[in-house]
């Protein structure tokens, strides 16, 4: 894994988002993550998990921040603007929850190359890209496939290898294992264990936050209310309560079997 | 999508998909153009998509439900102008002559579609120069007919468990426009991640397509 704990990969400074019903979906949120760190987010339903990361590369709000000054979200310290918008997200591969809002193209093949396509490559470097992302993800013969005939597993590694393909430095999850069973879940872990830049994953699963990554941000009513290494937090049983959460299985586990 | 028990390596399947789709084609241009006082010329047309169809080894099963649902809205469609010109008797020529030519077309787009794989036709369709907006709309329709599909049934067994099959005809109907409203507004709200997703891959609003893979097929 290429590390590099002193460079900063991502800031939040005093990030607020409302709805436009009014409720308060981010309030006054800031933290930092180091270059090669695996960040969990945690939090019950509703703790604003998703609108978070939606932030990170400037899905939300509407692109309307063009100075720097006014910018809450930093990738690799370039504030997240107007006109960055493009840089920003080739640095950034997104892997939203339902595979399907992200498998649009009629092949599992094209569904990959929208985005090196996207990226403006030749044709040749493109079908590179495609070919060693479904490797990587362990689906090479699929390129032909509809996606409709996938598993869930199935989809979701696609969704990977075509965020894969546009060689991303960072990985914003979110909830990459709802839905999956334990094999792909496993096959899943294993993919993003090899994966050496940043990742930011939101989700639910806190046996699979507490093994794939170091630290952990607990996210609830739009705040962040702990922050710190994952072992740490995640065995605290009254913290993770407290915010509709548990403390992981293997956790609980690991003293009864030593 | 052609049903699963046929044979999918038939000799049609093996044309060239710019063939499939130039046949078909020209098959619908002669059978619109073809004037009604040649009608054997429009029969013949009929028994080559015939023995097109029996080639590409469509089952009966498969084309009987396929008309099942085409016919009953062309006759209705066509017993429109002679119901309501009683006088005229050109009406009635003018019936038989679009049962004719709306069956022969239907019958080779069935074919087209039996032999043709939808990404093949779109490919097809990007070779030919056309548009590719239009492209993009039709790949999109394909991918999310499926997602809406599944959406639906999900929607009707929600309904049916909970229904336990009572309820006059009137309040069915009710639930089935309800179904559709809801289905709507999940696809729009899918469209909206969809969007968002394509964004994170890219997207500036031009559509690119990968095209033929030009590397030998191993």
């Amino acid at each position: 894994m290429t590390m590099n704990p002193t460079s900063t990969a991502l800031e939040l400074r005093h990030l607020t988002f409302r709805y436009p019903n009014g409720r308060i979906a981010l309030d006054d949120v800031s933290f930092c993550i180091a270059a090669g760190e695996r960040v969990a987010v945690v939090g019950p339903s509703g703790a604003g998990k998703s609108t978070l990361l939606m932030h990170l590369n400037g899905l939300l709000p509407a692109p309307s921040v063009v100075f720097d000054e006014d910018a809450r979200v930093f990738v690799q310290s370039l504030g997240v603007t107007k006109s960055r918008l493009r840089e920003i997200r080739r640095q950034i591969g997104f892997l939203f929850q339902d595979p399907d809002d992200q498998l649009f193209c009629p092949t599992v093949r094209e569904d990959v190359a929208f985005g090196p396509l996207n990226l403006g490559l030749t044709q040749a470097e493109v079908l590179n890209r495609v070919d060693r992302s479904l490797i990587a993800v362990g689906l090479p013969e699929h390129g032909p496939r509809n996606p409709a005939q996938l598993s869930t597993g199935e989809r979701k590694r696609v969704c990977l290898a075509g965020v894969l393909a546009c060689e991303p430095k960072m990985l914003v999850l979110d909830e990459p294992t709802s839905n999956l069973d334990p094999r792909a879940r496993r096959h899943l872990l294993q993919i993003l264990k090899e994966f050496s830049g940043t990742q930011i994953i939101a989700t639910h699963d806190l046996d699979f936050a507490y093994d794939l990554c170091q630290r952990v941000l607990v996210l609830d009513a739009g705040k962040v209310q702990a922050d710190g290494p994952a072992g740490q937090l995640m065995s605290n049983a009254d913290l993770m309560d407290r915010h509709g959460l548990e403390v992981p299985w293997r956790l609980i586990q690991r003293p009864m079997t030593s | 999508m052609p049903p699963s028990s046929t044979i999918q390596n038939s000799f049609c399947h093996r044309i060239p998909s710019n063939w499939k789709l130039g046949l078909t084609l020209t098959v619908i241009v002669l059978a619109s153009l073809i004037p009604l006082e040649h009608w054997p010329a429009i029969g013949i047309l009929m028994v080559i998509v015939s023995i097109a169809l029996c080639f590409a080894n469509v089952t009966v099963g498969y084309l009987i439900r396929r008309l099942a649902l085409f016919l009953p809205m062309l006759l209705v469609f066509g017993l429109s102008l002679p119901l309501s010109q009683l006088d005229n008797s050109a009406a009635w020529a003018w019936t038989v002559a679009l049962w004719l030519r709306c069956t022969v077309s239907f019958l080779a787009g069935l074919w087209m579609i039996h032999v043709l794989p939808f990404p093949e036709l779109l490919a097809t369709l990007l070779r030919w120069r056309c548009p590719t907006l239009l492209v993009a709309m039709l790949s999109f329709m394909y991918r999310y007919i499926f997602i809406l599909w599944d959406e639906l049934a999900r929607l009707r067994h929600a309904r049916d468990a909970r229904d336990f099959g009572g309820g006059s005809l009137a309040m069915r109907w009710m639930g089935n426009a309800q179904l559709i409203g809801l289905l709507l507004l999940r696809a729009m709200e899918r469209a909206e991640r969809t969007h968002h997703a394509m964004l994170a891959r890219g997207w500036d609003g031009s559509v690119k397509f990968l095209g033929d893979d030009p590397r030998p097929a191993q």
